[in-house]
């Protein structure tokens, strides 16, 4: 048995034995790291975090399949709920003050607010972790009968700000701050001013930081609503965008099939693949309209060419999609113009797959 | 430049001879099912002689939930209770298959044993009056 | 709340307002007749006249004095300014204090160098200004704290605020005192511009006059003209500055209830609480008052539901004698945490005993629902005995929950488990519910052959039972409608239906049951979007696989078995 504790190594092994499916293997590793002496937040954050991360990177580039990325996933949630087990599950004296952590609303991936949970609890707080899947209405009842130093939300997929925003107003308009953080609120946590939390934090260690350095209170009452924070909204365009979403998806595919008579053939899934991929590309239109930045936009598209071209798919069908779609947006000035820089971003694309990480399957 | 609204509820009923025939559209869900067993204890209470069939007809039915499925539950005890045998006409598929997987198809349409007024209609009877 | 200067008519007395300013030629010849106090001061600050009017301000003052000896320093510096150039004559206005009034002084030069002092009395006017800018400060605080404080539902956080704001603005220490739970009072004190303390002790209330009447909410007014010396220790917070001067004691209004009382305190450096003041504090113990009522008729509400709820909601499953078994719940309303649908593991005594398993939907939504989903289960969990007969159990629970009330009824699956070896044995039975689905190892998804009727509507039931087998890497999933029939997808308003469903569970071969629960509702979830939908549940199970954890659930059996 091998008993480094040497962090590169040891998510070498980990990854081996998640994606291999064997728990066992995989408990084994952690646990035996720990009694080797190994830090647990380190653990928690320079082993188990890159695993997770490595698993979406491999998920991305095709080289796991949909099981292999839930059973991965799963596995690494019962090894943190193993290490929590261990330390003893029921409330400890709480050295620090009491926050929350959870998803945003619709946020499915509750694996980095999870890690984050087990941060906080690990330096002192007493945390209340609400999970993926919480709909507002049950967050600020929580915080309500709670009254928490500060709310932690963590958001991984950027078409949910919007959500997250109206969950930001309404923590604030309690009196709780907002602390948020996670890929969805953009490079440097640009969005996550921009929808007006009360910090931003880049990973689980500033978070901590953050929350030990004291994050003063809003104050309550002060009825902001989301044009204030975000006045090109009186355009209209993001709502009537996220409105028409589903005549739009079906006016492009209808187009596309007009200009590539090839799609006829598509069987059934194979078009609802498509319209799926479309309603996302409405899906971040939308959102980037909301945040009002053509870099959410454009990142999508970049990505979602990567994420094509390693399953084979011609990533220029994504900018016979943006022109369908410039047509069918002709009376949103915004809207055309995020379809204009996504073209033009797809056009000076160099065609590489998907960046590998170090780990091979 | 909105979604579709969800196909309007309807309830039209007519009387043929000893026949009721309610005719249903749309949804028939939690939000719309009382409204058709309001009808047809309205519908049943309104002459002088109840009906011998009652027919329901859901040419038009666009959807049923499991409280659509309790409101014809419903409906059949009030038509049992007045003698009156129970016709499901015109089913669509979705409908079809709530009654498949429930097994309840043959209850709701076996021919009425006749007239019984209370028994198992205890504390909520049908009564005569009342009717429009 | 809109501030307008007439709207506080009983706090202003009109003001004469300022005179207009006389001319130097006037000054030269009215000067000794002027209704004013004038004084005519030399470039030395000598006095070379003093009207009539001035000595009765300034008594004894006469010819020949120096003006410092005899006016207050803010008049003769502005002199001593104009005198050493530093300012023009006409310079402007100085204002202050003489003796108990306000003056504006403004200077005339009256030839050789002297300056003709002309003294406006302005003290109407400023007290008027004064009240008028309290009472829209006033407003605002009314308005600011009755905002800040209707946005929490916390009580003690609503008792913070309250005080901190009542430190600030109406006196140096508040305390907030709410009424007794049990034998001791939750006490908030703060201090102005200092920390907000909490403790929750035994108090005497009888020792602070008007206290414990307050605390009855009657009479309801507040008590002042108390002495001081009859405030008991408790009440002065810790770091209040000297002793006592004046004392405040008025109730916190709830609705119907009284929800405390607050006690405002003054050192005896400082003013005495005024008419006014005290008026003030009371609108401000309405405002807080009401705020913690409703934030305490919140708590007690959401505890109660709390505690009814808890009974409705889905258990957390873990794995039972070798087998996994996950579960996946959505109330319809995102509100709401319980709904019509509902599952259960009742696991079996021993390794070698049947785990049952039931999964089911009641008609309708919501807590009417939910109230007979756990009749259901009760029923269920008394009628665990017969379980070897799923048809037998089921009409008994038919029998039980027959009602000549309505025809709410419920579907529901039955699952029998247990693992042999390897393999995970299975008795299925439905009840109206849509039959369980099975993931075989190739990939094919299987539909159980059971059928029934569903329960609770009918006079007779009738069901029929299966047996299957799932070998390792295989899965059973139990499912409500709510999956299957949620409404969106790219396209707006499709159903998800069963061949996604059955789409999404090929591709779950070999996965843990909690990942199969993630990925299907995952999927439904964002089939969903933002759309309405029913209550969806679902359970999934499979053979433990060699090297599983168990250590969520706490049985710490973290080895391989078998």
């Amino acid at each position: 048995m091998d008993h480094s504790i040497e962090p590169t190594a040891l998510v070498r092994r980990l990854w081996r034995a998640v994606v291999d499916a064997d728990e066992y293997a995989a408990a084994d590793i952690v646990h035996t790291a720990l009694a080797a002496g190994m830090d647990e937040e380190a653990l928690l954050l320079e082993v188990i975090a890159p695993v997770q991360e490595t698993v979406g990177v491999e998920w991305a580039a095709d080289r796991i399949s949909v099981a292999q990325e839930h059973a991965a996933t799963a596995i690494n949630e019962r090894i943190v709920a193993s290490l929590a087990h261990r330390r003893g599950g029921g409330p400890r004296p709480a050295r620090r003050g009491r926050v929350t952590v959870s998803c945003v609303d619709g946020e499915w991936h509750a694996f980095p607010a999870r890690l984050l949970a087990e941060v906080l609890s690990l330096r002192g707080w007493r945390v209340d972790y609400l999970g993926a899947q919480t709909p507002a209405p049950h967050m600020v009842a929580h915080l309500h009968l709670t009254d928490p130093d500060a709310i932690l939300l963590s958001g991984s997929i950027p078409t949910h700000l919007p959500a997250a925003h109206a969950a930001i107003t309404a923590c604030q308009a309690i009196g709780v701050p907002v602390l948020v953080g996670g890929r969805a609120f953009g490079p440097g946590g640009r969005w996550a001013r921009r929808l007006g939390a009360d910090r931003w934090a880049a990973d689980a260690r500033e978070a901590a930081a953050t929350l030990e350095a004291g994050v003063p209170r809003p104050a309550p009452s002060t009825a902001r609503q989301a044009v204030d924070d975000l006045p090109h909204l009186a355009d209209q365009e993001y709502t009537l965008v996220v409105q028409s979403r589903p005549r739009l998806v079906k006016q492009t595919l209808v187009e596309l099939e007009d200009r590539f008579p090839g799609m006829r053939e598509y069987g059934d899934e194979q078009r609802e693949r498509t319209a799926e991929d479309l309603a996302h590309i409405v899906g971040f239109l939308a959102t980037a309209l909301y945040v009002d930045d053509p870099d959410l936009f454009t990142a999508f598209l970049l990505w979602t060419a990567d994420i094509l071209e390693a399953r084979h798919v011609p990533a220029h069908s994504l900018v016979a999609a943006l022109d369908v779609l410039a047509d069918e947006l002709h009376d949103f000035p915004r809207a055309r113009r995020l379809t204009r820089l996504g073209t033009s971003a797809l056009g000076e694309r160099s065609p590489i797959s998907v960046p590998g990480p170090g780990v091979r399957t | 430049m909105t979604i579709t609204p969800p196909t309007e509820f309807t309830v039209v009923s007519r009387r043929e001879r000893a026949t009721l025939v309610v005719r249903v559209g749309g949804e028939l869900d939690y939000d719309t099912s009382d409204e058709l067993v309001d009808e047809v204890v309205r519908q049943l209470t309104a002459g002088q002689t109840p009906p011998a069939e009652v027919r329901l007809d859901f040419g038009a039915l666009t959807w049923i939930d499991s409280s659509g499925l309790s409101a014809l539950l419903m409906i059949h005890r009030r038509t049992s209770a007045f003698g009156a045998t129970l016709r499901l006409d015109d089913r669509p598929e979705i409908l079809e298959r709530l009654l498949r997987v429930t097994n309840v198809l043959d209850h709701l349409t076996a021919p009425a044993a006749g007239p019984r007024h209370g028994g198992t209609e205890r504390g909520e009877g049908v009564t005569e009056s009342g009717a429009t | 709340m809109v501030r307008c200067a007439r709207c506080v008519p009983s706090l202003v007395s009109l003001s004469r307002g300022s005179p207009a300013r006389p001319s130097a030629e006037q000054a030269v010849t009215t000067w000794p007749e002027a209704p004013y106090p004038v004084l005519v001061v030399d470039r030395h600050g000598g006095l070379v006249r003093v009207n009539e009017a001035a000595r009765l301000l300034l008594p004894g003052a006469a010819r020949g004095d120096r003006l410092h000896e005899r006016v207050p320093s803010w008049l003769s510096q502005a002199h001593r300014r104009i005198g050493d150039g530093s300012c023009g004559p006409s310079a402007g206005t100085s204002a202050g204090r003489i003796n108990d009034r306000f003056f504006e002084a403004h200077p005339t030069p009256a030839g050789e160098g002297d300056i003709v002092w002309w003294l406006v009395d302005d003290t109407d006017r400023r007290l008027a200004e004064t009240a008028l800018s309290d009472s829209r400060t006033r407003t605002d605080v009314l308005s600011e704290s009755s905002s800040a404080l209707l946005s929490t539902l916390n009580v003690p956080r609503c008792m913070e605020m309250a005080a901190s704001m009542a430190a600030e603005h109406l006196a140096e220490a508040a305390v907030l005192v709410a009424p007794a739970q049990g034998r001791r009072h939750p006490v908030t004190s703060a201090l102005k511009g200092g920390p907000v303390d909490r403790t929750t002790r035994k108090v005497n209330v009888a020792e602070v006059p008007g206290l414990s009447e307050a605390l009855q909410g009657f009479p309801p007014v507040p008590a002042r003209w108390i002495n001081p010396a009859d405030i008991p220790g408790w009440v002065v917070p810790e770091g209040f500055a000297g002793p006592v001067g004046s004392v405040i004691v008025t109730p916190l209004p709830g609705h119907g209830v009284p929800a405390g009382a607050l006690i405002l305190l003054r050192s005896s450096t400082e003013q005495a609480f005024t008419e006014g003041e005290e008026v003030f504090a009371r609108l401000f113990a309405a405002r807080a008052g009401a705020a913690l009522s409703a934030a305490r008729l919140y708590t007690e509400q959401a505890s109660i539901t709390a505690t009814l709820m808890h009974e409705l909601l889905p258990p957390t499953l873990r794995s039972v004698h070798g087998v996994e078994y996950a579960g996946g719940y959505r109330a319809s309303r995102d509100h709401e945490r319980v709904g019509g649908d509902f599952y259960d593991v009742h696991p079996g005594t021993g390794p070698a005993e049947e785990t049952l398993v039931v999964l089911g939907d009641v008609a309708g939504k919501g807590l009417d629902a939910a109230v007979l989903t756990g009749k259901i289960r009760n029923t269920l969990h008394a009628l665990l005995p017969l379980a070897e007969d799923h048809v037998r159990v089921l009409e008994l629970l038919n029998g039980a929950l027959l009602t000549s009330h309505h025809t709410r009824f419920a579907t529901l699956v039955l699952a029998s488990v247990r693992r042999r070896a390897h393999r995970v044995h299975l008795r299925l039975t439905s009840a109206g519910h849509m039959p369980p689905l099975i993931v075989r190892a190739d990939g094919t998804v299987e539909e159980a052959a059971t059928r029934g009727t569903l329960v609770g509507a009918l006079p007779q039931v009738t069901a029929h039972t299966v047996r299957t087998v799932l070998a390792p890497g295989e899965t059973c999933l139990l499912y409500t409608d709510g999956i299957t029939e949620a409404r969106g997808g790219p396209l707006g308003d499709e159903l998800f239906g069963e061949r996604r469903l059955r789409r999404a569970l090929a591709e779950c071969v070999g996965m843990p049951a909690e990942a199969v629960v993630e990925r299907v509702q995952m999927l439904a979830a964002q089939w969903i979007g933002a759309g309405r939908h029913d209550d969806m549940a679902l359970v999934a199970f499979n053979a433990r696989r060699n090297g599983s954890l168990t250590v969520v659930n706490g049985d710490g059996d973290r080895g391989r078995d078998e």
